[in-house]
C-alpha cells in the first residue's frame, strides 16, 4: 500500500453520473458516485442488480452501450481524464492499461476462433511488433499461469471444448496478457459452480499478489468480497451508500442496507431453525428516482427526513463513510453536545 | 495425441451420418414430388392427343398402347419411375414432337444455369456488404434507406423488375437504349446485364436483409464486448469477429435462394426471350405438353432439393460448434 | 473550533458535506421521527404498469415507416373495395370509341390546331401529279413534240417517288410539333367522342389510367385487380394460419413420438420447392376443376365456379405447402412456453390439456401468430401475381394485377403505362404489407433485434 503514495492514485472517480436515454425516459443508472483506488488495491463493489455497479465499471472502459451515456463527473486514471480520450487513445487504453472480465464465460469467447487465436489477438492489438512465435509463447505462458494444463493442445482448441471454469481462466489470461494496471472483474464467479468459484478466487488472489495490479471486483455476493477485497463500496440505486475497509463493513456496518445484506446471508454457524431475514420491498424504479434516500421505503429505521432529502456522507471511521440520516442524527447529537460545551466555553 | 485422433474420427463419423441422413431425406422428397407430379398429370382429364384433330377410336387405342397409357395408374407410375432411373424422361408430345425430354433439358438448362449463377453471384457479392453497412450504421439514415430499398426489392415480383428494366434501358426511353431487347448469347456480355440484374435483384435484397439481421445478432453477442474490452480496433471487431459469425447463417439462406432464382428465372427468361429451361417450362404449361411439364418439374425439383441438401451440409461444416455435439440438429 | 475543523475532513463528493448542514436551521423537530408505513408507501411512485398490448401499440405508433405503411394499406383497401363504386365504368365494359387511350389527352381545340398545322406543312410544295403531267405536256407542245405514254408513266412514277421521299424527309413529326405549338398534355384520358360530349356540357368521368385495347377502363380494372390480390392474400394467410397454427401447437404440445413424426413430415414438405409444385398443381388442377364445374352439381360446384378453378387450385396448393413456416414458429413457441413454470403450476392445479393450450399457450403466442400471418399476406399476393403472370392464376374475366401485366407486355413500348401502373400498384401493395409486418414484429417482440 505504501508504494502507491508516491505515484498518486491509480483511479479516481469523482461524482460520476451515467444515464440511459430510453424511449420511456431518462434512466439515471448511476447518480453521482465517487471513489478512488490505489495501486495494488482490491476494491469490491457490492449491490443488487440494477444498482448501477456494472454500468460505472463500463464507463471506466468506455464500454457503455447506447443509449447509455456519461452525463457528468470525471474518471481519472493515472492522472489522465479517461472521459476525454479520443477513439484511438481509448482503443489502446483498453486491454493494455485496464482489462475487464465478464460474468458469463460461455458467451464471452468467440466460438469460431481457437483460444490461441484469441489470446494472440489480445496481445498483438497492443504490441504491434511482436512476432507470431513470441506471441504464442507469451499466450502459453499466460495459460500456464492461470492453471491450464496441456497448453500446447489447448491453444488449438475452440471455446466450446473448454469447461466453464476453464473458460473463465482463459478470460483472465486474456485480460492479463498485456499486464494491465487495473483489472475490472464484473461478477466473474456468479455463473460458476461453487467449487470452481473458490478456485477462480484463489487464482485471482494469487495473481494479484504476483502482479500487484489493482482490482475492482463487482459482485452481489458479500462472501466473495470478504475473501479477496481490501475495501468495499456498497451501492444502492446508483449511489454508493457505504464505503470503507472490508473489516469495517463487515463488523461495523453503518448503513441499514449493508446490515440488511449481512443479515440475509445464510451462515454456516447459524442455528438451523433461524429464519433468513430478507430485505423487504423491491428495488427502486430508476426512471423516476425519488428525492430523499432511495432505500427509505425498505428501511426499518426510516424517518420523515429520509423521505425528503438525500442524506450526506458521514465519516464513521477511518476512511469509512456512510450516507444515512441515522448517522447524521448521531453526528448532530454528538456535535450539539460539543457545541454546547464550546459555546459554554466561549 | 490419441485423444486428438479419436476426436477427429468422431467428427468424421458424425458428419458422415449426417450426410447419409440428409441424402436419404432428399431422395424421399424427390420420390414424393415425382409421384405427385405423375398422379397430377394423370388426373388431368382428356389426353394429350385431344386438342388435335380428334383421332378415331382405333388410333386412340393404338396411341395409348404405344405410350403405355392404357394400363392402371400404379403400373404406369412404376414404369415412369423405372424410366426415370434409366434417364428416360419421356418425349415431348406437342412442342417438339418425339424429342426426348432429357435432351431438351440438356440443351436448355445450361443457359438458365449460367444466367442464374451470374445473378446469384452478384446478389451475394453486393447483398452481403450492403447488409453489413446497414447493420453498422443502424438507426441512421443510411440504414433506413437501405432497409426500405431492400424491402422494396423483395416486394417487387421479378416480372415487374424485368419489365421496368426492359422498358427503361432497352426500348422505351430512346436515349437509354444501351442494352439489347432480345437475348443473344453470342453477342457478348451486354445481353447478360439486364436479365442477370433482374433475376438477382430479389436475392440481393433478401440477402442484404438477412445479413443485416445476422450482423446485428452477431454484434449483440457477448464476445463482441470482450473484443472491445481487449482494445481491438473497430474494423477488426466487425470484420474478424462479427462478420465471420454472421456469415454462417448466410449459407443457410442460400439454399432457398437457389430455388427462387430458378423459379424467378421462368419469368425473366420469358420477358427477355432467353432460350432457357424456364421459358420452355412456361411454354409447356401454356401448351399443356405434359411429359415436358413432368420431366422438367422432376428435374428442377431434384436439383433444388439436392442443392438445399448441399447447403445444409456446408452449414454444418462451417460451424465448428456442431462437430462435437451429437447429431447437430 | 478545532472540532469543527476535524469534522470538515470529508471525502470529496458532491453530496453535501455534513459540515455545511450544521448551519442549517431548517431541521424540524420531528424530522428525525420515524416515518409511518403510509408515508413510505406514498413515497414510492409506482410506474404505471402498461399492458403488453398498450406497450406494443405505443412502440408501433412511434415507428413512422410502419404507420405510413398502415396508411397505405388502408388507402389501398378503400381503393380496391370502395373505389369501383365511384367510377362509372365496369371492369368488363368495352367503351366503344375509347380504345387505347393513354392516361393523358389533348384538348379538342388543341387537336384541331395540330391537325391544321400538319395539313398546312405537308402540302407546301407538292403539286398534284395531274398538274405535273399537264405542265409536261405543255412543255412538249411548246417544243413541237407530243408526250409519249412512256414519259407520262415516268412522270407519274417520279412523282410517286417524290411523294414518298417527301413523306420521309419533310414529314411533320407530330411530337415535335406539339412542342412547337406549345400544346400541353392534359391529365386523364378522354376519347374524342367523350371530349365532344364534355364540350356539350355533359360530365364525363375521365379514364384516369387510360384504357386498354378493348376500351376497358384501366383504373377500374386495377381496382378490381387489387381487390382480387388482397382478398387472395388475406384468405390464403388465414388458411395458412389455421392449418399451421393447429399443426404446430399440437405437435409442440404433445411432444415425444407424435412430435417426432409430425416434424419429419414437416421437414419433407419444407424441402419441396414450393413455387414449382404450386405451379404444377395449379396447371394440373385447372382442367380438372373446369370439368368439375361443367359437370358437377351442388353448392360446392357453384362455389368453385364463382371463384374460378385457378384460384381454388391456388388455394389448395397454398394450403398444402405454405403452412410449414407457421407451424414451425408456433411449435417453437409452444415448446418454449411448455417449459415455463406457470404451465407446470396450471397442470398441478389440474387444468386439462385443452385449457392449458387455450388459456396459457395461445395468448402468449399471439404476438408471433399475428406477425407471421401479416407477413404471409405479401407472400400470397406475390405468388398469386406470379401465377397470374404465367397464365395459371385468376381466370378471365376477373382482372388480376399479374395478368394485366402479362397482357401489357405485347404493347410494352408504345403503351408503357399499361405495364407500369398495375406493376406499381402491386409492388406498393406488397411493400406496404411487408413494412407493416416488419413494424409489427419490432413492436410485439422488443427482444428481437431492431
Amino acid at each position: 500500500m505504501a508504494e502507491g503514495k508516491d505515484k498518486g492514485k491509480l483511479l479516481e472517480v469523482k461524482d460520476l453520473h451515467v444515464s440511459f436515454f430510453t424511449p420511456a425516459g431518462e434512466v439515471k443508472a448511476v447518480g453521482g458516485i465517487s471513489y478512488d483506488l490505489d495501486y495494488g488495491e482490491v476494491m469490491g463493489v457490492v449491490g443488487e442488480s440494477g444498482s448501477g455497479k456494472s454500468q460505472e465499471a463500463y464507463s471506466i472502459m468506455g464500454l457503455l452501450q447506447s443509449p447509455g451515456k456519461v452525463v457528468g463527473g470525471s474518471i481519472t486514471f493515472e492522472g489522465q481524464d479517461v472521459l476525454k480520450f479520443s477513439k484511438e487513445e481509448m482503443t489502446s487504453f483498453r486491454g493494455s492499461k485496464v482489462a475487464m472480465i465478464f460474468q458469463n464465460p460461455m458467451t464471452c469467447l468467440n466460438p469460431v476462433y481457437t483460444i490461441g487465436n484469441q489470446l494472440v489477438e489480445a496481445l498483438r492489438a497492443h504490441d504491434k511488433e511482436i512476432s507470431r512465435e513470441n506471441a504464442e509463447k507469451r499466450a502459453m505462458e499466460m495459460m500456464e499461469m492461470v492453471g491450464i494444463n496441456n497448453v500446447e493442445k489447448r491453444m488449438k482448441q475452440y471455446p466450446h471444448e473448454f469447461s466453464g471454469g476453464m473458460r473463465q481462466r482463459v478470460m483472465i489470461a486474456m485480460g492479463l496478457i498485456c499486464h494491465p494496471q487495473l483489472l475490472i472483474a464484473d461478477e466473474p464467479t456468479t455463473a460458476l459452480d461453487v467449487t470452481i468459484q473458490a478456485q477462480i478466487l484463489e487464482l485471482m488472489k494469487e495473481l494479484q499478489k504476483k502482479t500487484k495490479m489493482g482490482i475492482i471486483f463487482i459482485t452481489h455476493n458479500l462472501g466473495v468480497v470478504a475473501d479477496i477485497c481490501d475495501k468495499v463500496s456498497v451501492m444502492y440505486a446508483g449511489k454508493i451508500v457505504e464505503q470503507g475497509p472490508v473489516d469495517d463493513i463487515f463488523y461495523k456496518a453503518a448503513h441499514p442496507y449493508t446490515l440488511g445484506l449481512l443479515r440475509s446471508m445464510p451462515r454456516v454457524d447459524a442455528d438451523s431453525y433461524e429464519r433468513l431475514i430478507p430485505i423487504e420491498g423491491t428495488p427502486v424504479d430508476m426512471l423516476n428516482p425519488p428525492e430523499g434516500c432511495p432505500f427509505a421505503p425498505r428501511c426499518e429505521h426510516c424517518m420523515k427526513i429520509c423521505l425528503k432529502k438525500m442524506p450526506p456522507y458521514v465519516e464513521v471511521g477511518e476512511k469509512h463513510r456512510s450516507a444515512c440520516w441515522l448517522r447524521v442524527q448521531e453526528y448532530l447529537n454528538q456535535n450539539s453536545d460539543g457545541r454546547e460545551e464550546d459555546g459554554d466555553e466561549q | 495425441m490419441r485423444l486428438l485422433r479419436s476426436i477427429t474420427k468422431v467428427r468424421v463419423i458424425i458428419m458422415g451420418k449426417y450426410v447419409a441422413k440428409r441424402l436419404g431425406m432428399a431422395l424421399v422428397t424427390i420420390f414424393l414430388v415425382t409421384c405427385l407430379t405423375f398422379l397430377l398429370m394423370n388426373a388431368v382429364p382428356g389426353s394429350p392427343w385431344l386438342s388435335e384433330k380428334a383421332p378415331s377410336e382405333a388410333t386412340l387405342a393404338a396411341l395409348n398402347a404405344k405410350y403405355g397409357m392404357d394400363k392402371p395408374v400404379h403400373i404406369q407410375l412404376l414404369k415412369y419411375l423405372q424410366n426415370l432411373l434409366k434417364g428416360d424422361f419421356g418425349v415431348s408430345l406437342k412442342m417438339q414432337k418425339n424429342r426426348a425430354v432429357l435432351s431438351i433439358i440438356g440443351e436448355m438448362f445450361p443457359v438458365s444455369a449460367k444466367v442464374g449463377a451470374i445473378a446469384l453471384c452478384w446478389a451475394v457479392l453486393v447483398g452481403v456488404p450492403l447488409g453489413c453497412l446497414a447493420a453498422f450504421k443502424r438507426g441512421k439514415l443510411t440504414d433506413s434507406i437501405l432497409r426500405v430499398v431492400c424491402t422494396l426489392g423483395i416486394s417487387m415480383p421479378s416480372f415487374v423488375v424485368a419489365s421496368i428494366l426492359l422498358v427503361t434501358f432497352a426500348g422505351g426511353i430512346a436515349s437509354l437504349k444501351i442494352f439489347p431487347t432480345i437475348f443473344d448469347a453470342s453477342a457478348g456480355w451486354r445481353s447478360y446485364v439486364l436479365p442477370c440484374f433482374a433475376l438477382g435483384f430479389y436475392p440481393m435484397c433478401y440477402t442484404a436483409r438477412q445479413t443485416r439481421s445476422a450482423m446485428l445478432d452477431s454484434l449483440n453477442q457477448e464476445f463482441i464486448k470482450t473484443a472491445r474490452a481487449k482494445g481491438l480496433k473497430n474494423s477488426k471487431i466487425i470484420f474478424k469477429h462479427a462478420l465471420r459469425n454472421a456469415l454462417i447463417p448466410v449459407i443457410t439462406y442460400l439454399g432457398p435462394q437457389v430455388a427462387f432464382t430458378l423459379c424467378g428465372g421462368f419469368v425473366v427468361e420469358s420477358v427477355f426471350s432467353i432460350p432457357g429451361l424456364g421459358r420452355y417450362f412456361v411454354q409447356s404449361i401454356q401448351n399443356r405438353d405434359y411429359p415436358v411439364i413432368m420431366g422438367t418439374t422432376v428435374f428442377l425439383a431434384s436439383f433444388i432439393i439436392l442443392m438445399n441438401m448441399v447447403v445444409d451440409i456446408l452449414y454444418k461444416i462451417a460451424d465448428p460448434r456442431i462437430h462435437l455435439t451429437k447429431g447437430g440438429e | 473550533m478545532a472540532e469543527d475543523k476535524k469534522m470538515k475532513r470529508c471525502p470529496v463528493t458532491l453530496q453535501p458535506d455534513v459540515e455545511g448542514m450544521l448551519s442549517w436551521n431548517d431541521f424540524d423537530a420531528d424530522d428525525f421521527e420515524s416515518a409511518s408505513q403510509e408515508e413510505k408507501e406514498d413515497f414510492i411512485q409506482e410506474r404505471q404498469s402498461v399492458s403488453y398490448w398498450k406497450d406494443a401499440w405505443r412502440r408501433l405508433k412511434k415507428n413512422t415507416v410502419a404507420m405510413v405503411a398502415l396508411g397505405v394499406i388502408i388507402f389501398l383497401v378503400l381503393f380496391a373495395f370502395v373505389g369501383p363504386y365511384l367510377v362509372p365504368y365496369g371492369y368488363e365494359e368495352f367503351n366503344k370509341g375509347a380504345e387505347n387511350l393513354h392516361p393523358f389527352h389533348y384538348a379538342l381545340e388543341d387537336q384541331k390546331r395540330l391537325e391544321a398545322e400538319i395539313a398546312a406543312r405537308t402540302q407546301t410544295d407538292t403539286m398534284s401529279v395531274d398538274d405535273m403531267i399537264e405542265q409536261a405536256k405543255a412543255e412538249a407542245e411548246a417544243k413541237g413534240e407530243k408526250l409519249s405514254n412512256v414519259e407520262i408513266a415516268k412522270i407519274r412514277a417520279q412523282a410517286k417517288v417524290n411523294t414518298q421521299n417527301t413523306k420521309e424527309e419533310d414529314a411533320v413529326d407530330p411530337e415535335a410539333l406539339l412542342g412547337e405549338l406549345g400544346i400541353k398534355k392534359k391529365l386523364f384520358g378522354y376519347s374524342t367522342a367523350e371530349l365532344e360530349r364534355k364540350a356539350a356540357g355533359e360530365s364525363v368521368f375521365p379514364h384516369v389510367f387510360g384504357t386498354d385495347m378493348y376500351g376497358r377502363d384501366i383504373l377500374v380494372r386495377v381496382m378490381y385487380g387489387a381487390r382480387v390480390s388482397m382478398s387472395v392474400g388475406i384468405c390464403a394467410a388465414i388458411l395458412v394460419l389455421c392449418i399451421g397454427a393447429t399443426y404446430g401447437a399440437v405437435s409442440g404440445y404433445c411432444g415425444g413420438k407424435v412430435d417426432a413424426v409430425m416434424q419429419r413430415i414437416v421437414e419433407v414438405i419444407y424441402s419441396v420447392p414450393e413455387m414449382l409444385v404450386v405451379l404444377l398443381i395449379a396447371t394440373a388442377l385447372k382442367p380438372i376443376l373446369t370439368e368439375y364445374v361443367n359437370t358437377g352439381t351442388g353448392p360446392i360446384k357453384s362455389f368453385v365456379a364463382v371463384l374460378g378453378p385457378n384460384l381454388i387450385s391456388m388455394f389448395i396448393a397454398f394450403g398444402m405447402l405454405y403452412w410449414v413456416t407457421m407451424s414451425r414458429i408456433i411449435r417453437g413457441q409452444v415448446l418454449q412456453l411448455k417449459q415455463q413454470e406457470y404451465v407446470t403450476a396450471a397442470k398441478a392445479l389440474g387444468a386439462s390439456g385443452g385449457r392449458i393450450i387455450r388459456r396459457h399457450l395461445i395468448p402468449n403466442c399471439i404476438g408471433q401468430i399475428v406477425v407471421t400471418t401479416c407477413l404471409q399476406i405479401p407472400s400470397a399476393i406475390f405468388l398469386e401475381s406470379f401465377l397470374s403472370y404465367l397464365g395459371v392464376g385468376v381466370s378471365a374475366p376477373l382482372p388480376s394485377l399479374g395478368s394485366m401485366a402479362t397482357d401489357a407486355l405485347s404493347g410494352m413500348y408504345t403503351y408503357t403505362y399499361r405495364l407500369i401502373i398495375p406493376s406499381m400498384v402491386l409492388s406498393v401493395m406488397i411493400l406496404a404489407f411487408n413494412l407493416f409486418g416488419d413494424g409489427l414484429r419490432d413492436a410485439l417482440d422488443p427482444k428481437l433485434k431492431k
